[in-house]
């Protein structure tokens, strides 16, 4: 073995200017029931202790040390011994710790204490070293040792026999867990020979305990002392055991994931349930067997680790942590003007097409912010989206890649395969008879998305929970005398085939969607793929399925998508913002609400319900685009973009019935042009409004610019020939 | 260590010390003796030397194949082989590797390839612990009498009829009986679910085909032979290289020695946190084989004493057409259905795109009823069982949907997986017969093992629930399945209405021919494939008017064209298609959809 100088090491601890909490001690703590000062307090003593202690020349060394001069050496040499050290830090705070200056009372420990201070044969006799009170039984304290930080957890996997003794960063699920039970850690018996008090560590799970007192007394007098385990006299730990196991993106594929037991001792055990998914630190170490065991399996050690910190993963957005170099990336991203399309590119690059779908899908995962007004009432930044199609538009796979980019989602069809369903279920606890409270998969997705394949599928029951969720984002439950309610804070994908099976043509779309206008309202945008008899998607799908048998792979994408980790780190970047409508704005969006009521009014048959929802919805999604801009303010471009979406939304619905009614984009385009122009009761109209007023009814610049050349040649209006802006020849 | 010259055979753990000291400078006369930490576990020249012996001085055939029979006689830490499936992964185990010998203070020793220490070992020497990967193994599961391995080291081992008597016994009995006599019985029923990882769900099957009324779904064939599971260890191999489900071949050390048997120990310390692989698998029951040289087993590695021809395309013709007048007969001269047979039996997941399963092709038979299964399912049964090597069958009813396990499960009890019926090794072939599912209703099992066929069906992916999280595993299984309508639980590729003509049971084919058509299976699947550019035009130009003239037609159709064109062309033994194959494709679609009519 290395030769380590442990001797050293304490003497660095204990003097002042020492590096020692380079590494630091992470809990101070008192464990008495009615310890004086609660944890938080101590740690902020221990802290103000640090900062403000001076050294012999009256200079503040801790802090400079502790933040300067890490020394890597020394943290080597702690990181591979963790255990030795552990004692070692125990032992220099001993010495450290001054007297308690105000007696405990009432503690039944310390009453021992005072009398084992006063017997005078403890000190007489304490040649033999069972007689010497060993220091962890006045501990009050406990040292944990947590690894650095810094870089990638291990999977449990990566642990392998060279990390024996060391302290090791894992991340895994806990699968298994015990209740906590007592273990000793120091036995006290008393002879009943010489009254001796008899101490015995214990360092394993397993120990022999004395029966003979091994007292000089008793060896001098010849007399075989009868020991007694004093309970009330020993000290023991909480402990608990867990199993961990590498979480399912760690797994190689077609392997199975690996397990390991972890011990927690003292302050944290009771951290985690089965179910958790953790990162835990703690010093990887073997049991070797004991006895009989140990004669006949000989070779082979049981490994575990030792608890020494439990982090809890957070799989919410607010609480995602950027690694060191996904900042700058994402700051990179930002910076390029087209990440709007570069972003919704990216989800589900493998699906062709749907680049519109894929940025409301894009601005689902982003969201708006929620609102609370003054009087209690909650506005929900949630988007909801819902994607109706044929069979076979790959709809169920967008509602996969979503639910995969995500760092809370959950998926489910609308059939819910489990007992549970979608919000929540009251069940019997098979163990303990009891009533237990379930909760479905929005209850499951409260804080992030959740995904609803066969949307039309749905119990009735669950349907109606769902109009409460979709707007007061709540779950309520009256069953089984449990009268409650949930949190549902969850922005709803739903998938949803038309009536048929495949979409009719020849019906309504209110007919082909089939869902009721209270539901539908309820969704921010609904979207119809349709499967479309044209020759070139034809064609586009021959080739692709032809490259994939002839090459074995996909056909390239011609971009390169970004990874959906960092797509995750953007978003949750984007999220953090909580932008506002600044005034200027109201008008605007103000003109562009009533204009939509008004067209909605003429038609003497509206395809849509125009609300006061659709207002929110405007909001919200400019809002999402926003925060996708990283900026605090909503432009007026958001604005469009959002309205663009909406009315690329609707036409994916009633597309059909626009080329019905004969008017072609051009003219179309005319007298959107013509109306604005008449609106604002001016002659000239600017290129860029222009654009942004036809972009918002779903036409394309190229479209734009056809319409200028066509009417100017009719001489209805005048074109710049640089700025393209318009001017009406007044007839 | 002098001695005579270590014999892999029979002291293979003599020849690993011997390479063990000249690695490290021991008895080599230099006085430096390298420390053998420096190893970390790796090898240190061991594998050469068996390699060597089992490779090129043809040792491979003389090391006995471990099964029920040879256990009974081969020698505890002698060289064995054994071929099974990977079922379970166990972990690591750490071991002392290395340590050095009180006796004479600087003399180390190594504990690789063994459990036991040959020489006593006192706790505060010097060691190095170093790791293995334990891996749980199961006789590869419905594996066909003829792609066993023969051993020709006892002389007195007939397998038919011993295999028979074994079944006899094995059926009305505990199954793991089958294995040696000393049983330490210490079991409530759970605990011996956990022993024998395989038979606690092989009576189940077993019990439903014998109640269900088809007494010609031989109850015989899928009973497994021989529950021998075999913990192997692993030394020196990449992760990598061994996946669950994989199929290999060990060859090891065994260690099975009845008096490493640990009762259990009734001290409530010894908690059930430490799955202790010696608890829950009795090393009296469960052998162990240290392995030195594993090799994977693909299709053809089952062919008994594989010729390695050529596949040449008038000796691959000639076999095709004789296999095919074959089918035909077997299903009753109706030869549309022969020709997707011959399509089918041949598909194999080639490479998986965007989750789609390119090369697969399953196939439905429809217009079966109860009866006429009987007939042409027991046929086919054995049909398939002398030409695949691996083959199973699932008869669907109610009860069996709502009680099975089809895909595995981690049991956090025992620390286990318990293996599911789907977890078959990669080529496998299933059948699956619809025919006896009459309507009610399912339960929660039953939803969740017709989502797992659908699954498995419509990507060849199976996922075994992991309590908190399900992980997918890839899975390459033929799928055949015998229903009245159109099945909506398992939807196949190809749908065939099957219109048999004639009843008469077909020639048993000679022993040549079979041989010849189970090589052909075997090589003629793996052939490369190739689209030429012209016939890409060709082909794309026919999609997109099926397309323009049906609408229904969508890309998982274009896909199964172009794999019935790819399988066309294998089974011709070429290796790119052409324009006539192309056109038997369409032909052969053609056919097909007028019987659907």
């Amino acid at each position: 073995m290395k030769d380590l100088d442990f001797n050293a090491d304490k003497g660095t601890l204990l003097s002042p200017p020492l590096p020692l909490l380079s590494f630091f001690i992470s809990i101070l703590h008192y464990p008495s029931p009615d310890s004086w000062l609660p944890p938080n307090v101590l740690t902020a003593l221990a802290k103000e202790f640090l900062s403000n202690f001076a050294d012999a020349n009256g200079e503040a060394k801790y802090t400079s040390i502790l933040y300067k001069d890490l020394d890597e050496e020394f943290l080597r040499r702690v990181t591979e011994n963790t255990r030795r050290y552990i004692e070692i830090f125990a032992g220099a705070i001993d010495e450290l710790l001054p007297e308690p200056t105000e007696a405990f009372h009432d503690d039944d420990h310390d009453i021992l204490m005072t009398q084992r201070g006063e017997d005078p044969t403890n000190s007489t006799d304490g040649s033999d070293s069972r007689q010497k009170m060993p220091p962890e039984i006045k501990r009050y304290f406990e040292v944990y040792i947590r690894a650095p930080s810094k870089g990638r957890p291990f999977t449990i996997r990566e642990v392998k026999a060279s990390y024996i003794g060391q302290l090791v960063r894992i991340a895994g699920i806990v699968t298994r867990c015990s209740d906590v039970k007592p273990l000793m850690q120091v036995a006290v018996y008393t002879c009943e020979e010489c009254g001796c008090e008899i101490y015995q560590d214990v360092t394993a799970r397993v120990f022999m305990p004395l029966y003979q007192c091994p007292s000089k007394r008793c060896s001098i007098n010849k007399t075989k002392g009868n020991l007694i385990l004093q309970l009330r006299a020993s000290k023991f730990l909480k402990f608990q055991e867990a199993k961990i196991q590498e979480l399912a993106e760690h797994v190689p594929k077609g392997h199975i994931p690996r397990s390991m037991t972890v011990h927690f001792r003292g302050e944290i055990t009771r951290k985690v349930a089965p179910g958790d998914v953790v990162e835990l630190s703690g010093i990887f170490l073997p049991i070797p067997y004991t006895g009989f065991r140990a004669m006949r399996a000989g070779l082979v050690a049981d490994t575990y680790l030792e608890a020494m910190s439990v982090t809890h993963f957070k799989k919410t957005y607010e609480e995602y942590e950027l690694r060191g170099d996904e900042e700058e990336q994402i700051a990179r991203l930002a910076e390029d003007g087209d990440i709007y399309n570069k972003l919704a590119r990216s989800l589900a690059p493998e699906i062709y097409g749907h680049e519109d779908v894929k940025k409301a899908l894009l601005l689902l995962l982003v969201g708006a912010p929620h609102r609370k007004l003054k009087d209690g009432m909650k506005i929900r930044g949630d988007l909801h989206i819902c994607l109706m199609g044929d069979p076979g538009v790959a709809k169920s796979q967008l509602l996969k890649h979503i639910i995969n980019v995500a760092p809370r989602a959950v998926y489910t069809t609308g059939r819910g395969s489990s007992g549970v369903g979608l919000t929540a279920a009251v069940q019997k606890d098979p163990v303990t008879n009891e009533m237990v409270l379930e909760g479905g998969a929005l209850v499951l997705a409260d804080m992030g998305i959740c995904a609803i394949d066969e949307f039309d599928k749905m119990d009735e029951s669950d349907r109606t929970a769902i109009h409460e969720v979709m707007e007061q984002q709540t779950v309520s439950i009256a069953k089984a005398g449990i009268t409650t309610s949930l949190n549902a804070r969850t922005a709803i994908l739903a998938a949803a085939n038309p009536a048929w099976g495949r979409y009719d043509l020849r019906r309504t779309p209110a007919e082909n969607i089939n869902l009721p206008p209270a539901l539908l309202s309820r969704f921010d945008l609904l979207w119809l793929i349709l499967d479309r008899a044209d020759m070139d998607s034809d064609l586009e799908m021959a080739r692709h399925v032809v490259y994939v048998h002839q090459n074995k792979e996909s056909p390239a994408l011609g971009f390169t998508p970004l990874e959906p980790s960092v797509l995750r780190a953007y978003i949750s970047a984007a999220r953090r913002l909580s932008p506002y409508i600044p005034k200027e704005l109201e008008e605007y969006i103000a003109t562009a609400y009533s204009s939509i009521r008004q067209e909605e009014a003429k038609s003497n048959a509206p395809h849509s319900y125009t609300t006061v929802r659709t207002l929110l919805s405007i909001l919200r999604i400019s809002a999402a685009l926003a925060r996708l801009r990283f900026s605090e303010t909503v432009a007026q471009s958001d604005v469009d973009e959002a309205l663009r979406l909406m009315q690329m939304s609707k036409f994916s619905l009633y597309s059909d019935e626009r080329q019905k009614s004969g008017l072609d984009a051009i003219s179309d385009i005319y007298s959107i042009l013509r109306d604005e122009a008449a609106r604002a009761n001016k002659m000239d109209v600017r290129y860029a409004h222009a654009l942004n007023w036809i972009s918002r009814k779903g036409y394309s610049e190229a479209q734009l610019k056809e319409c200028l050349e066509e009417y100017a040649a009719l001489n209805v209006w005048q074109i710049h020939p640089h700025t393209f802006d318009i001017r009406f020849i007044d007839a | 260590m002098g001695g005579p010259p270590y014999d892999c055979m029979s002291n293979p753990l003599g020849a690993v010390r011997l390479t063990f000291e000249k690695a490290i400078g021991l008895g080599s006369g230099s006085e430096t003796v390298t420390h053998p930490s420096a190893f970390e576990g790796k090898d240190w020249g061991a594998l050469e030397l068996f390699r060597h012996f089992l490779f090129q001085e043809s040792g491979l055939s003389k090391v006995p194949i471990l099964n029920p029979k040879t256990l009974r006689w081969v020698q505890h830490n002698s060289l064995v082989r054994y071929r099974g499936m990977i079922q379970d992964m166990l972990g690591n185990e750490f071991y002392v590797g290395a340590y050095r010998d009180i006796k004479d203070g600087s003399s180390w020793r190594t504990n690789k390839f063994t459990d036991v220490s040959q020489y006593p070992m006192e706790s505060p020497s010097v060691t190095c612990i170093w790791e293995r990967r334990l891996l749980y193994c199961v006789p590869v599961p419905g594996q066909s009498s003829w792609a066993e391995p023969s051993c020709d080291m006892d002389p007195n081992w007939s397998p038919q009829s011993r295999e028979k008597r074994r079944r006899m016994d094995g059926e009305d009995s505990d199954p793991m009986d089958l294995v040696p006599e000393d049983e330490v019985k210490s079991s409530p029923i759970t605990k011996k679910m956990r022993e024998d990882g395989l038979p606690s769900t092989s009576p189940e099957p077993m019990d439903l085909k014998t109640a269900s009324s088809s007494p010609g779904m031989s109850t015989v064939q899928f009973v497994d032979k021989d529950n021998l599971p075999c913990l192997v260890k692993i030394y020196d191999s990449p992760e990598s290289d061994l996946k669950l489900n994989d199929v290999f071949e060990f060859i090891g050390v065994l260690t099975f020695d009845s008096e490493l048997a640990v009762e259990k120990d009734d001290n409530e310390l010894s908690n059930s946190f430490y799955d202790d692989a010696l608890v829950h698998m009795p090393p009296n029951k469960v052998p162990r084989l240290h392995c030195i040289v594993h090799r994977k087993l693909a299709v053809h590695d089952f062919l008994p004493g594989s010729p390695i021809m050529e596949p040449k395309p008038h000796l691959v013709k000639e076999i095709r057409e004789a296999l095919f007048r074959h089918l035909t007969a077997v299903l009753g001269n109706d030869g549309v259905a022969a020709h997707f047979m011959l399509l089918h039996l041949l598909s194999k997941v080639h490479t998986r795109v965007d989750d789609v399963a390119i090369g697969k092709l399953s196939l439905n038979l429809i217009g079966l009823s109860k009866e006429s299964v009987s007939v042409f399912g027991t046929r086919l049964t054995q049909t398939f069982k002398s030409l695949l090597p691996c083959t199973k069958c699932l008869p669907l009813t109610l009860e069996y949907l709502n009680t099975a396990s089809l895909a595995p499960k981690k049991d956090y009890q025992t620390n286990r997986l318990i293996p599911g019926v789907l977890q078959l090794p990669e080529g496998s072939h299933l059948m699956v017969d619809e025919t006896q599912l009459e309507s009610g209703s399912l339960n929660s099992i039953g939803i969740e093992n017709t989502k797992i066929l659908k699954n498995l069906t419509e990507f060849q992916k199976v996922e075994y629930d992991f309590q908190f999280y399900k992980v997918e595993m890839a899975a390459d299984i033929q799928l055949l399945i015998f229903s009245d309508g159109k099945s909506n639980i398992v939807p196949a590729d190809v749908i065939v209405p099957f219109q048999p003509s004639a009843l008469e049971s077909s020639e048993i084919p000679v022993a040549e021919a079979l041989e010849a058509w189970r090589w052909y299976l075997a090589t003629v699947r793996s052939l490369p494939h190739s689209i030429g550019s012209e016939m890409q035009k060709v082909v794309e130009d026919d999609l997109v008017a099926a397309r323009q003239a049906d609408r229904s037609l969508g890309s998982q159709d274009f896909s199964r064209w172009l794999t019935m064109g790819r399988l066309i062309s294998s089974s011709l033994g070429e290796t790119c298609l052409s324009l006539e194959h192309w056109q038997m494709v369409k032909e052969l679609e053609r056919l097909r959809k007028e019987r659907l009519k």
